[in-house]
């Protein structure tokens, strides 16, 4: 059992009145002073998994237990306290406040947590200097260039110098002489004492890093054969969210296509005869699947690799059309 | 959270300065109704108060009202002087009139008293008081200096003084003659008077009259103002309202800028409760400055009124004491935002 133990989390929310699983029964371990990189593309769950973590979203369902302290049962006063001391977070576009200095910047957190105004003026001074900024404390964000403003947004994150720190997409906005720069502070924060989770789409950084959860793990798309499989009435061939490699072609019978809205009714996008094909776009993109697949009747149909799919059904304009899953 | 709302508001001076200068502008607008309506008073008060007077003698069933009395006969005067009680008794007129002046036509009230008698004794900026028939003297706002002469129904004065802050019915000069002149003004020259003024306290009147006290009158006669008091009250609810939806909308849009500061914000540590104070001290500075730019503005604006403007104390008070409660009532329009920021959205790209 690592400091960070993460069990079947699951995030559902509402997307358009459809229902959108970015978190699906998530499982990870880190442990102190690790560097712990969550890869994979967008709309994959890593910022969704990071508000998590930093104790902004509630998740639907599983457990998030950081150094003993169960966060999803966190509320109210503890709920606040481990968002000001336990963790620090980096956000993507910076999130700097416009009309603060970049010393002001990082007492924010201290100025909130009721922290008198000389000793953090003190700690802000030290921090800048750790993020070698201290040429810069008085400049605003418009004055600063991104990778400044990203260094301004870790000395931030570690005021309280919390055990643990979140950093989403950090490089994001960075040229490549900013991201080696912010990168290599990121590798020094991770020491004993403090683990750090950094969310990413950009692989390099997993050769820094000391542990990598890839969310989005790349379908085989490779070959293999097709297989017939035989289903009856009322069978769920795959869910809404779920992950798969496979696309069917129906045989025999016929398969409807439908989502699950959120107040839980359900949309029928389309049925599926004899000779045609589903579930292509998931599997060819990496994508969770979008919509659900149940058999209506007796039915056979072929499930076979993309590449299989490829050779049996070169796209079309009009294919591209009809509704994916 | 104090320093970083001074810094936000330092941050956006300029959408606060226009914002602060607007409900300025509203604010000594209200300022300036709120002067009008004690104007009423005041120059009623100052009126009444020239004539010198401890009760008023008026014909019974008259309103009180200086510029509208009952005519009665001018001998009664001499009754009234005789009962127990009363030093002196001096028979007055008082009326709205039409005055020629200077080839135009002006509202006047002529008050008419025996020329020496106190009522025609007013305080003097200028020149003499009335020292015999055909003679007038005018308040400064009819316009005309010493020397000049105005026609009341044809019948021509030659101004000898000039008074400041003597009129009536919202700002109309009084014009102050010998009692004669004011009966041929008014009356035809038939014995005609408005009211006998006294000093000492009658124990009884002639039968026919009533009796009113200075303040009586002045009461009585502010009601003819009335409609007009009321009318510019509303305005001045107006006014508020249009103050408070000024710093309402500066408030709402910089609430609506700051969405996502919020969310850092809250995610950083801070409360939905120190959000909003945040906005509520911004709405309140706003309409606390706007109150001081009001008063120094409102100075500048009385010249633009014919009648007369009095800034009452109590208005020096009632103006930031309202400023305060149009900044907590125009926050409340950002409370929504406040509350509602969800420090997950800090995550967004």
């Amino acid at each position: 059992m690592g400091e960070l133990e993460v069990r079947d989390l699951t995030v559902e929310f509402d997307s358009g009145g459809y229902k959108v699983r970015p978190l699906d029964k998530l499982c990870i371990d880190a442990d102190d002073g690790e560097l712990v990189v969550l890869l994979g593309p967008s709309g994959c769950g890593k910022t969704t998994l990071l508000s998590c973590l930093s104790g902004l979203l509630k998740p639907t369902d599983g457990t998030i237990r950081f150094q003993g302290i169960d966060v999803v049962g966190l509320a109210g006063a503890e709920l606040g306290a481990y968002r000001r001391k336990t963790v620090g977070v980096v956000f993507q576009a910076f999130n700097l406040l416009a009309s603060l200095s970049a010393r002001q910047n990082v007492m924010v957190p201290m100025t909130l947590a009721g922290v008198g105004r000389r000793e953090a003026t003190d700690r802000a001074q030290e921090l800048l200097e750790r993020v070698a900024l201290s040429e810069r404390v008085t400049h605003r964000p418009n004055q600063m260039s991104g990778g400044q403003q990203q260094r301004v947004a870790i000395a931030r994150a570690l005021v309280h110098d919390p055990p643990l720190v979140v950093a989403d997409e950090p490089t994001a906005h960075l040229d490549h002489i900013q991201v080696e720069g912010i990168l290599m502070l990121l590798r020094e924060l991770a020491a004993p004492g403090r683990m750090v989770i950094v969310s990413t789409h950009d692989d390099r950084i997993t050769h820094i890093a000391d542990r990598v959860i890839d969310l989005a793990p790349q379908s085989s798309n490779g070959h293999q054969a097709d297989v017939d499989v035989e289903l009856s009435d009322g069978d769920v061939l795959f869910e809404q969210g779920d992950r798969g490699d496979l696309v069917y072609a129906v045989v025999a019978g016929a398969v409807e296509i439908y989502r699950e809205r959120f107040d839980g009714s359900e949309e029928i996008l389309t049925n599926v005869g004899v000779g045609n094909y589903f579930g292509e776009i998931g599997p060819i993109l990496n994508l969770p699947r979008s919509a659900s697949a149940r058999v209506r009747g007796a039915t056979r149909l072929t499930a076979m690799s993309v590449r299989s799919f490829r050779k049996r059904f070169p796209m079309t304009v009009a294919d591209a059309r009809k509704p994916s899953v | 959270m104090l320093g970083i709302t001074i810094s936000d508001l330092l941050y956006r001076r300029r959408q606060f300065l226009i914002a602060t200068l607007g409900a300025g502008l509203v604010f000594a607008m209200t300022l300036l109704l709120a002067g009008l309506t004690a104007g009423f008073a005041t120059e009623i008060d100052q009126t009444v108060g020239g004539f010198h007077a401890d009760m008023w003698v008026v014909k019974a069933g008259s309103s009180g009202r200086i510029a509208s009395l009952a005519p009665m006969p001018e001998g009664l005067a001499h009754q009234v002087a005789r009962e127990p009680g009363v030093r002196s008794a001096t028979p007055v007129v008082v009326l709205p009139q039409t005055a020629s002046v200077n080839g135009g036509l002006q509202e006047v009230n002529v008050v008419g008293a025996p020329v020496g008698s106190a009522p025609a004794r007013q305080p003097l900026a200028a020149g003499t008081e009335v020292s015999g028939p055909g003679q007038a003297v005018v308040d400064a706002r009819l316009g005309v200096g010493v020397g000049a002469t105005i026609a009341i129904s044809g019948r021509p004065l030659a101004v000898v003084g000039v008074t400041q802050d003597r009129t009536l019915l919202g700002g109309s000069p009084n014009v102050y003659t010998g009692l004669r002149d004011a009966q041929a003004v008014g009356f035809q020259g038939a014995p005609i008077i408005s009211a006998v003024v006294v000093t000492g306290v009658p124990t009884s009147i002639p039968a026919g009259l009533a009796r009113f006290t200075a303040p009586e009158i002045e009461r009585a006669s502010l009601g003819q103002m009335a409609t007009a008091v009321q009318s510019i009250n509303n305005s001045k609810l107006f006014m508020w309202a249009i103050a408070a939806v000024i710093v309402a909308s500066l408030v709402y849009v910089t609430a609506l800028e700051r969405t996502r500061d919020f969310a850092v914000l809250k995610a950083l540590g801070a409360s939905s409760g120190k959000l909003y104070a945040g906005l509520a001290f911004q709405a309140v500075l706003v309409a606390l400055i706007a109150a001081v730019i009001a008063v120094v503005l409102a100075q500048f604006m009385t010249g633009v009124f014919k009648q007369p403007v009095d800034f009452p104390a109590s208005a020096y008070v009632v103006l930031p004491l309202s400023a305060v409660a149009v900044g907590l009532l125009s926050s409340l329009i950002a409370l929504r935002r406040a509350v509602s920021a969800d420090p997950a959205k800090a995550f967004a790209g």
